[in-house]
């Protein structure tokens, strides 16, 4: 839901309105618990928002209003999908998909995308283990060899992805897929009063992030 | 049983499946895997499918459930009828309410993001009311025993219990049907057992017809009523377990035959033959022993001397 904040960054560049919804960002992260995850995930991407920084403050002929804008931009961006990513789980997304009446089929492949990532990665690492065996070295030679030597994983791997795809594809049909139009949940989305609380936030927020770029103030 | 000419209409809706004359060939293959199958089920058997790898036996399954023909396309000839349902002209999702597939790899039988919800994927997809898919699915954890894992995520889960899950997730549309493809060949031992005695246990408690693939006989003819061989997509054997692994060499045919099997044939090497009735399990080779031997009891006097220990 706090999604919105990114719609908000995108339209808004004054700093009073950025750092407002830094600070309700990390307030909302206090609110969920979540504040060490948070913290590890911020410190590893928000030196994005400094090398960005620096980036354009010493590279680009830019004033320093305008690179900590730019940098401050980047890190709500950064915080607020932080806070998105590290509240909802991949199941909550898929009922909120459904929620939103996108097609079952879209929805599947969403699902199926997220699910099979770490049976693919698994995968991977067994083709590995076994072009190793047989004296393949992946971590040799210079870039284009090691480009080269990702051909011998990349073959097999999309050789068992078609092939697992197949499978759940029957798997799928004989558990009725497609039956009817609109599938029901054995969950059924309920507001509660967080959810109204920063969906009510995320649009007066974004009212005022459109606000401030049509008329630049606030009075 | 297959008296060809008397079939009248109302002994043909009596078998739960009906095979006729079913010939297949996959699309771009240049040979028939199924070769003029004929085969009818009755309500309640639990029937195994034996033979070598590539023989057609998960063809003929598919052929059962509707895979074949309404996602492989190919040339199909004959006649399948299931529950009352002609495989060919219904819908594969009436389909999949009347037989549940349990797939080699239960991990590809795994979409959903926790156990739970797995199993309500059949449901769902039937635009069943919240309510009785909750009911169904409660049922359904309770029936296998893994009301524990509702909650839990697929990578989280051993193979075995991701067997039961898919299990689970193939019995919540209340499917009359339920046909195993290998279920154990990617479980150790003492789990693929466990999954055996599911099977058996989803049988007598629940009357579901049973229809398992397996090449390894040990683990499934104390459970089979009857055993079928399929060799080049033909029907070689079909009949009672103790009939059909005393009337000849199964081995020919890609079949491992039970130990106790073996070891009868080896000690009576006669035991071969048509109308023979041999013992099937442990305890019925140990009678026969004992009969045949009475101071048997020298083996546990000595044993020591036999043992592992030079
Ligand atoms: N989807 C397919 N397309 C083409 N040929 C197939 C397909 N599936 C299986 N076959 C072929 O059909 C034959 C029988 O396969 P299958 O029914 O899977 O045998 P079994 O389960 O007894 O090992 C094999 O020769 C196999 O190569
Ligand atoms: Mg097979």
């Amino acid at each position: 839901m706090l999604a919105s904040a990114i719609f908000v960054v995108s339209l808004v560049s004054h700093i009073e309105v950025l750092i407002v919804l830094i600070t309700f960002t990390i307030a909302l992260t206090f609110a969920a618990k979540i504040v060490k995850r948070f913290g590890k995930s911020m410190t590893f991407f928000a030196p994005l928002a400094l090398i960005a920084f620096l980036l354009n403050y010493y590279v680009f002929p830019v004033g320093l209003l305008t690179a900590t804008n730019l940098a401050l931009r980047l890190f709500a961006v950064i915080a607020s999908s932080s806070l998105f990513f590290l509240t909802t789980t991949p199941d909550e997304l898929e009922q909120v998909m459904r929620w939103f009446h996108l097609p079952p089929d879209l929805v599947m492949i969403f699902v199926i995308a997220v699910r099979f990532v770490p049976v693919l990665f698994l995968d991977a690492l067994q083709i590995m283990d076994a072009q190793k065996s047989r004296g393949l070295e992946f971590e040799k030679g210079n870039l284009m060899k090691r480009l080269r030597n990702t051909i011998p994983l990349l073959v097999p791997l999309i050789a068992v992805a078609v092939n697992r795809s197949l499978e759940l594809a029957e798997a799928m049909d004989s558990r009725a897929y497609g039956a009817t139009k609109r599938p029901t949940s054995l969950y059924v989305l309920k507001y509660n009063f967080s959810d109204y609380f920063t969906t009510i936030a995320g649009i007066v927020m974004s009212s005022f992030g459109i606000y401030f770029a049509l008329f630049g103030r606030l009075w | 049983m297959s008296q060809v000419l008397s079939v009248t209409p109302s002994s043909q809706a009596e078998s739960l499946i009906s095979i006729r004359a079913l010939s297949y060939r996959y699309y771009a293959s240049s040979r028939y895997v199924l070769n003029n199958v004929n085969l009818e089920i009755q309500k309640g058997e639990v029937v195994v499918i034996a033979g070598k790898s590539g023989s057609g036996k998960s063809t003929l399954l598919r052929a059962i459930n509707g895979l074949i023909p309404h996602q492989h396309s190919g040339d199909y000839s004959g006649k399948v009828i299931v529950d009352g349902l002609e495989v060919l002209s219904a819908k594969m999702s009436e389909l999949a309410t009347k037989v549940g597939y349990i797939f080699q790899n239960p991990e590809n039988q795994i979409f959903m993001f926790s156990v739970e919800r797995d199993i309500a994927f059949g449901l769902e997809n039937l635009s069943f009311k919240t309510p009785d898919i909750r009911e169904k699915v409660d049922w359904a954890l309770n029936t296998l025993g893994i009301r524990d894992l509702a909650l839990r995520a697929p990578h989280e889960l051993s193979d075995g219990q991701k067997q039961r899950v898919a299990i689970a997730g193939s019995i919540i549309m209340g499917q009359k049907i339920l046909i195993f493809d290998e279920p154990t060949s990617l479980l150790d031992p003492y789990t693929a057992s466990n999954v055996i005695r599911i099977i058996k246990n989803l049988h007598d408690d629940l009357g579901i017809t049973i229809l398992i693939v397996e090449h390894r006989l040990d683990l499934v003819s104390q459970i089979a009523n009857r055993i079928i061989v399929l060799d080049e997509g033909k029907i070689v054997f079909d009949g009672e377990p103790r009939q059909v692994m005393y009337s000849s060499n199964l081995s020919v045919h890609g079949v491992t035959e039970p130990t106790i099997i073996r070891t009868t044939k080896l000690l009576d090497p006669g035991a071969t033959g048509p109308g023979k009735s041999y013992p099937l399990t442990t305890h019925e080779l140990a009678h026969e022993l004992r009969k045949q031997v009475p101071r048997i009891g020298v083996f546990q006097k000595g044993s020591h001397e036999f043992g592992t220990n030079r």
